[in-house]
C-alpha cells in the first residue's frame, strides 16, 4: 500500500538538531504544527536555562540560602526530580551539575585533582535541598539544573503541544530523543535509524518504532582520554568521579521520552551493570559497548 | 524490530505512573512565562516589652547570624513640674550562634529623682505630712519619723526622693526541631527597696510555608518589698508606724498568640495574655486623705490598702504593613483586670526612609483607661470605711496622647545610631463635681504630663 508522504519540519534547540516528521499531505499544517513544537521547545529551553540571569533556575542558583518561590510547572517538575532522586537511591540528582567545575569533557587529558572534587561534593545532594511546595532553597554554592530532564520533558510537552492541534501521526525529534504518537496512517511503525558511536560510522541500525519514546544516553560527544582511559560523562553523583566502565550507549524505549530519558541515565550510572539493570527493569533497551 | 509494550517493574513501573502524573499535572497550554518570583519574607521576631503592654516588631530584615551585636542607649525622662526625673542607661549584647541559636545579656540603671505625690488631697492651709521612709535628705532609715510642711492649694509632693534600681536580664533562644524554637529568659531586678526575680519559658511554631507562627510563653516573677523600717498596716492611720517584715508578692503568666502573614506588604498577630498576681500589691508610701464631708479639710490620713489578688486579662492585634518604600506598625491592645480597670491602647507608628542609610520614624498612642473599683481622691469622714482604697493616678479614670517622633541613621551596614524624643499628655476623667466643700470641681488628678528622649547606638561584627 502506498504510505502517504511524511513531511518534516527542522530548527535548532537545545544545541541539537530538532524535527518534527507529521503523516500529511497539508503543508499548512506541517508549518502551524512546527511553530506549535518549536515554540514549546524555545519556551522551556529558555525557561530552564542555566546561562540567562532572568530565568528561574539562575535565580534559584543565585539566591545565596534564601527561599525562592517557584512556578506550579517548576514546582511539578522539582517533586519529579526528587522523586527520581529516592527511586535512584541518590544516582539521580539535579544538584550534580556543579561538578562541571571540575569536570570538562573536551577530547583532552585534563583530568580533576581529588582536591578540587572534595570542593564540590558538600555542594551536591539533593538531601541537603529544602523543597516545600513552592519554596526551595539551596544552600549557598549549590545550584539545580534540569539538564537531565529538560531535552524529553520538552519532546513530552511539544508532542501533547502538537497532539491538542491535530489527530494525524507525528513524531518529534529533539537531538535523538524523540516520541510518536502512534504508528503511521497504515498502521506501520516509524522507521527510526540509531547513529553510531563511532564517527566514522554512518548508521547502526534501523529501528521500527510503534509506539512511545526513545531516549539515548551516551559519550559520542563528550569524554575524557587521559593515558588510554576514557572518562565518560556520566559522573556518580555521590563520588564525583565518573561511573566506571559504563557502556558507550544506551537507548531505551518507553511510553514517555522522560522515563526513557531517566532510564537510559540510571543504566549509564550502573556501569558494568548496565545491562544487567536494564533487564530486570524489564524494559526493551539497547547498549553498545 | 517490533518494540511491543512491556510489564513494568520496579524503577519503571513508578517512574511511569510520576511521569503520567507530571504530564497531565502542568497544564496543555503553555505556561508563557515566569510568574513573580518572590523570597519568603524574612522570618519577624517579637519583643514584648511587659511594661508598655505592647509587642513592638523588629522592623529590621537584616540577619545577624554568626554576630555579636551591642547595644547601648541612655534614656532621659522628665515630668512637668519638677515632679520625677530618670536617667536610664542600657547596654546590651547579644551572640547569635552558627546554629541560630542566641543568647542575650542586658544591664539597666535607673536613678530617680524628683518629687511624687504623697496621696493627699490640696487643702487651702497648710498640711504637715509624715514623710515616707525612703524620702528625705538624710536618707533617713526609719527610725526617726520626719514631717514635710505641705503648702496650700498645691497638690502634695513629697520631694527630694532619690532611688536607684539595677537590672539584669538574659535570655536564650534556640531552634529546637523542624519549625519550632525554644527560649527560656530570667532577670533579676534590685532596688533600695524592692528586689524582684523573675524567669519565663517560650516556644514558637512555624508552619504553612512560616506563614504562620505559633507563640506560647509562660512567665514567672517573685517580688519582695522592703522599705526601710518596713511596712505600714494598710487602712491605718499614717503616723509612721511600720511592721519589720518584708513582703512578697508572685506573678505568674501566659501567653499564646499566633502571627499570619497575610500578604506580601502585611504581617499581623494576635495575641492573649493572661497573669494573675498574689501577694502585697499595695503602695507603702502612699496614703488618702479622710477628708471632712463639709469643708473637704483633711481630718487625718491612711496608709492606702489595694487587693491581695489581681487577675490581668489582655488581647493585641498588631499589624506590620508596608505601603510604598514606609513600614507602619498598627495596633490595638484592650485589657481587663479584676481591679475594675478596663484599657484600651492604639498605637501607629510609620518608617519612612528618607534617604538610604536615614529614616525618621513618626508615631502616636492613644491610651484611655476605667478607674480601679476601689480608686478615689479621697475618703469621707463618717463614712464606712472601705476594705481597699488608693489614690494612685495609675488607677484612676485617665485618657493620655503621646506623640513621638524618631530618626536612625546607619552608621554601617550592621550599625545605627537614632533619637527619639515624645511627648505624653494624660487627662482626667474623673468627676469632681461632688466632691466636699474645697475640693469640688478642683483638678485632683495627680497624673501629669512627661518628656522623654532616648539616644542609642546598635552595631554588630563577627
Amino acid at each position: 500500500m502506498h504510505e502517504l508522504n511524511i513531511e518534516t519540519y527542522v530548527f535548532r534547540a537545545m544545541a541539537s538538531p530538532c524535527e518534527l516528521r507529521i503523516q500529511s499531505d497539508n503543508p499548512n499544517l506541517l508549518k502551524c504544527l512546527g511553530e506549535v513544537v518549536q515554540s514549546e521547545a524555545q519556551r522551556i529551553e529558555a525557561k530552564y536555562s542555566r546561562y540567562r540571569a532572568d530565568t528561574i533556575i539562575s535565580r534559584i542558583n543565585a539566591a545565596n540560602g534564601r527561599a525562592v518561590q517557584v512556578d506550579s510547572e517548576t514546582a511539578q517538575l522539582l517533586d519529579y526530580a526528587q522523586n527520581c532522586f529516592m527511586l535512584s537511591g541518590g544516582q539521580f540528582d539535579i544538584t550534580s551539575g556543579i561538578l562541571r567545575q571540575a569536570w570538562k569533557f573536551d577530547g583532552s587529558d585534563k583530568v580533576p585533582t581529588q582536591h578540587s572534587i572534595d570542593q564540590l561534593l558538600p555542594l551536591i545532594g539533593w538531601e541537603k535541598v529544602v523543597w516545600e511546595n513552592p519554596y526551595l532553597t539551596l544552600k549557598p554554592g549549590m545550584e539545580i539544573d534540569f539538564g537531565g530532564l529538560g531535552k524529553e520533558y520538552a519532546v513530552d510537552r511539544a508532542l501533547l503541544a502538537a497532539q491538542q492541534e491535530t489527530d494525524v501521526p507525528i513524531l518529534v525529534n529533539f537531538g535523538g530523543d524523540l516520541r510518536v504518537s502512534g504508528p503511521l496512517i497504515s498502521g506501520q511503525p516509524w522507521q527510526i535509524t540509531l547513529q553510531s558511536v563511532e564517527n566514522h560510522d554512518k548508521r547502526q541500525g534501523v529501528l521500527a518504532v510503534m509506539d512511545g519514546a526513545l531516549a539515548t544516553s551516551g559519550d559520542a560527544q563528550r569524554f575524557l582520554l587521559k593515558d588510554g582511559v576514557c572518562y565518560s560523562h556520566i559522573l556518580d553523583p555521590v563520588t564525583g568521579w565518573p561511573i566506571d566502565n559504563p557502556p558507550r550507549s544506551v537507548t531505551v524505549s518507553a511510553p514517555t521520552c522522560m522515563e526513557a530519558g531517566i532510564l537510559s541515565t540510571l543504566a549509564m550510572l550502573h556501569g558494568t551493570d548496565a545491562e544487567a539493570f536494564l533487564a530486570d527493569e524489564d524494559i526493551r533497551a539497547w547498549c553498545i559497548r | 524490530m517490533q518494540l511491543v509494550a512491556k510489564k513494568k517493574t520496579r524503577i519503571a513501573g513508578a517512574l511511569g505512573l510520576m511521569t503520567a502524573s507530571l504530564l497531565a499535572g502542568v497544564g496543555a497550554s503553555a505556561q508563557t512565562g515566569d510568574e513573580p518570583i518572590t523570597t519568603r519574607p524574612a522570618p519577624v521576631s517579637a519583643n514584648v516589652q511587659g511594661n508598655q503592654g505592647g509587642t513592638d516588631f523588629d522592623d529590621d530584615t537584616y540577619t545577624d547570624e554568626g554576630m555579636i551585636r551591642i547595644d547601648g542607649a541612655v534614656l532621659v525622662y522628665q515630668e512637668d513640674d519638677g515632679r520625677v526625673q530618670a536617667i536610664e542607661p542600657v547596654v546590651g549584647i547579644t551572640y547569635n550562634f552558627e546554629d541560630q541559636s542566641s543568647l542575650s545579656l542586658k544591664f539597666t540603671a535607673d536613678i530617680l529623682t524628683g518629687a511624687s505625690p504623697y496621696g493627699a488631697t490640696p487643702w487651702s492651709q497648710t498640711q504637715n505630712l509624715v514623710d515616707p521612709p525612703s524620702t528625705g535628705a538624710s536618707g533617713s532609715k526609719g527610725t526617726t519619723i520626719s514631717t514635710t510642711d505641705v503648702p496650700p492649694d498645691t497638690l502634695p509632693l513629697a520631694t527630694g526622693f532619690n532611688d536607684q534600681r539595677y537590672t539584669v536580664d538574659m535570655a536564650y533562644e534556640t531552634p529546637w526541631g523542624e519549625g519550632n524554637t525554644a527560649s527560656i529568659s530570667a532577670g533579676i531586678s534590685r532596688e533600695r527597696d524592692y528586689k524582684s526575680f523573675y524567669g519565663g519559658l517560650g516556644y514558637s511554631h512555624e508552619f504553612n510555608q512560616k506563614n504562620t507562627t505559633f507563640i506560647a510563653s509562660a512567665n514567672f516573677e517573685y517580688d519582695i518589698s522592703s522599705p526601710p523600717g518596713g511596712h505600714p498596716t494598710p487602712l491605718s492611720v499614717a503616723n509612721g508606724t511600720l511592721n519589720e517584715e518584708n513582703r512578697h508578692k508572685t506573678v505568674i503568666g501566659g501567653l499564646v498568640g499566633i502571627s499570619q502573614v497575610m500578604n506580601r506588604r502585611w504581617l499581623a498577630q494576635l495575641n492573649y495574655n493572661i497573669s494573675t498576681s498574689s501577694g502585697y500589691q499595695t503602695d507603702p508610701y502612699r496614703i488618702v486623705s479622710v477628708v471632712d464631708p463639709v469643708t473637704g479639710g483633711p481630718k487625718r490620713y491612711l496608709n492606702e490598702a489595694r487587693p491581695e489578688s489581681r487577675l490581668r486579662q489582655s488581647v493585641y492585634l498588631g499589624n506590620k504593613i508596608a505601603l510604598g518604600s514606609t513600614v507602619s506598625d498598627a495596633s490595638a491592645r484592650v485589657y481587663h483586670d479584676d481591679w475594675g480597670i478596663n484599657s484600651v491602647t492604639l498605637n501607629l507608628a510609620t518608617k519612612i526612609p528618607v534617604t538610604s542609610r536615614f529614616y525618621v520614624k513618626p508615631g502616636v498612642r492613644y491610651y484611655a483607661q476605667s478607674a480601679a473599683d476601689f480608686f478615689n481622691y479621697y475618703l469621707v469622714d463618717g463614712q464606712t470605711l472601705p476594705e481597699f482604697i488608693s489614690p494612685d493616678a495609675r488607677l484612676d479614670k485617665f485618657s493620655a496622647f503621646t506623640g513621638s517622633l524618631m530618626a536612625g541613621y546607619k552608621t554601617s551596614k550592621t550599625g545605627e545610631i537614632y533619637a527619639r524624643i515624645s511627648r505624653y499628655e494624660p487627662s482626667a476623667k474623673t468627676d469632681t463635681s461632688n466632691a466636699p466643700g474645697y475640693l469640688s470641681n478642683r483638678d485632683l488628678f495627680s497624673g501629669i504630663g512627661s518628656t522623654s528622649m532616648i539616644i542609642g547606638y546598635t552595631y554588630a561584627f563577627k
